[in-house]
């Protein structure tokens, strides 16, 4: 099967400090990844360099076969962990901004899903709080029918409810022609969901595989893994 | 391009219509005042000057406004939206720059609109239009307002890219620090070295074009015909070589800061 995310010896230095210490990983096309680390772990610096946003010391990091640029750009459905909308917007100016920008955007799925996270278009985005701003992104987001969702932290911060409510949304929205890299520290949450698993510790990929493979393997689940791997 | 002006124009369209009416109010208020303190005298250099420093006042929060714009893309959670739509780092930095400069002309034209339609009303006098055309063509040709309007843009542009280039510099060079004001060093320093070398290329080289008849002169033809009286439009001579110096310039620190936004910014 063809990858989808091809990155080879790649590292990020922070003067001294090194975020991502030259890690190979190859995401094959059609797969959910979860990305898990704690806090520092580096996940948010490797999907920074994936969107652009950051630049490798060294390395290479390929997404459909592209250097990560201005294509890759529109080919990747970006959630960061932060309210990233401008400030002036209303909900449907943020809707119009994806219609415009993203050919793969797709108006009907993004009233189904605004919907069902009951929200309103005309609501202005500076009113919103922290769980609806991460339910709007998300149902942006899941809008596309985008080659490769990269999603950070989609269900950090939120209530248990707007949790459930974010979780369902992905699952129910996700097109299994795309793939999906979601990074997160709240495994027990998202485990279900996860197809193929990276661990990342201090900026070093320490363990990685399917999940089902690992749970058969350590008859453990991956949340108990994550424990084991982290608490060392 | 084009999608992201326009989201550029909606995201600001407030702020400028709120300047807008201010300064509208304040004119009208000024004119007002003027016209009832002193009626029928000669007070026009005081309201002109009033004039003047609102103009002045708005011009610079209007700039402000703008140049805050751009760096709010660099250090706010908004550039993870701008940085990642499917744009290049000209793209970006072309659509700032055109919504800027619109938004100067539209502010400047409004403004002057409107103190002359103010001073029309509150003091009243009999105009014939073409002979009014007809004094300022004595004093100034169309080429030569033409020529203003152009040069106005340019400096305008030059302005704005160098501020960009600055902020977008400062980002690079200092990744996790905001350092308030630091970009205003780099672009002081980089306005002098510009000038600098605009100064040298223009001595090396000292051709100018006269921008009435579009002939090349030498400096020296140039001070000759100012001496005798020949040349009236020798404010209209440009040195060609300082010209094409700061055009380059210009491009160059435009697609500079295409390329730092698009290739070396760390958000």
């Amino acid at each position: 099967m063809k990858n989808i995310v091809e990155i080879k010896d790649l590292t990020k230095k922070y003067f001294n400090k090194k975020a991502l210490d030259n890690i190979t990983l190859n995401i094959e096309e059609g797969k959910v990844v979860g990305i898990l680390g704690p806090n520092g772990s580096g996940k948010t610096t490797l999907i920074k360099i994936l969107t652009g946003l950051l630049r490798q010391t060294s390395g290479e990091a390929f997404i459909d076969e592209q250097k990560v640029g201005v294509y890759t750009k529109s080919i990747v459905s970006y959630l960061p962990d932060r309210n990233f909308l401008y400030k002036w917007m209303t909900i449907e100016d943020a809707f119009n901004l994806f219609k415009d920008f993203y050919s793969d955007f797709d108006e009907n799925k993004f009233e189904e899903i605004l919907n069902f996270m009951e929200l309103e278009k005309s609501v202005k985005i500076e009113t919103l709080s922290k769980g609806m701003h991460e339910k709007l992104n998300l149902t942006l987001v899941l809008s596309r029918n985008a080659k490769l969702y990269i999603l950070d932290e989609p269900i950090a911060g939120v209530d248990p409810v707007a949790r459930d409510q974010i979780l369902d949304a992905i699952i129910n929205n996700y097109n299994d022609k795309s793939s999906m890299l979601i990074t997160t520290h709240l495994v027990r949450d998202m485990e279900n969901m996860l197809e193929d698993v990276v661990f990342l510790k201090d900026g070093n990929i320490v363990l990685t595989g399917n999940a089902e493979s690992l749970r058969e393997e350590k008859g453990k689940q991956i949340d108990d893994i994550y424990k084991e791997v982290f608490s060392q | 391009m084009i999608k992201y002006m326009k989201y550029e124009i909606k995201g600001t369209y407030k702020y400028i219509l709120g300047i807008l009416a201010l300064v509208l109010i304040l004119i009208t208020g000024i004119y007002t005042y003027i016209s009832r303190a002193n009626r029928g005298s000669h007070i026009g250099t005081i309201f002109i000057g009033l004039s003047v420093l609102v103009l002045f006042g708005t011009a610079l929060a209007t700039f402000l406004y703008i140049v805050g714009s751009f760096r709010k893309e660099l250090y706010d959670d908004r550039g993870y939206l701008t940085f990642t739509l499917p744009l290049t780092g000209n793209q970006i930095v072309g659509s700032k720059l055109i919504v800027a400069l619109l938004w100067f002309a539209i502010l400047g034209t409004a403004i002057a609109m409107y103190n002359i339609v103010m001073a029309l009303i509150l003091n009243p006098v009999e105009v014939n239009l073409s002979e009014l055309l007809s004094m300022v063509s004595h004093i100034i040709s169309m080429k030569e307002i033409v020529v203003i309007i152009l040069g106005l843009i340019f400096n305008g542009v030059n302005m704005l890219v160098l501020i960009y280039f600055s902020m977008a510099l400062s980002r690079v060079t200092f990744r996790n620090k905001r350092i308030g004001g630091l970009w205003f060093v780099i672009f002081l320093i980089l306005s002098g070295v510009i000038a600098y070398g605009q100064y040298n290329v223009g001595e090396l080289l000292p051709y100018y074009v006269d921008l009435n008849t579009f002939n090349i002169e030498s400096m020296n033809t140039l001070r000759h015909q100012l001496n005798m009286g020949i040349n009236t439009g020798i404010m209209m001579s440009t040195n060609i070589a300082a010209s094409i110096y700061s055009i380059a310039i210009t491009v160059i620190l435009f697609i500079g800061t295409g390329y730092l936004i698009e290739k070396k910014i760390d958000l």
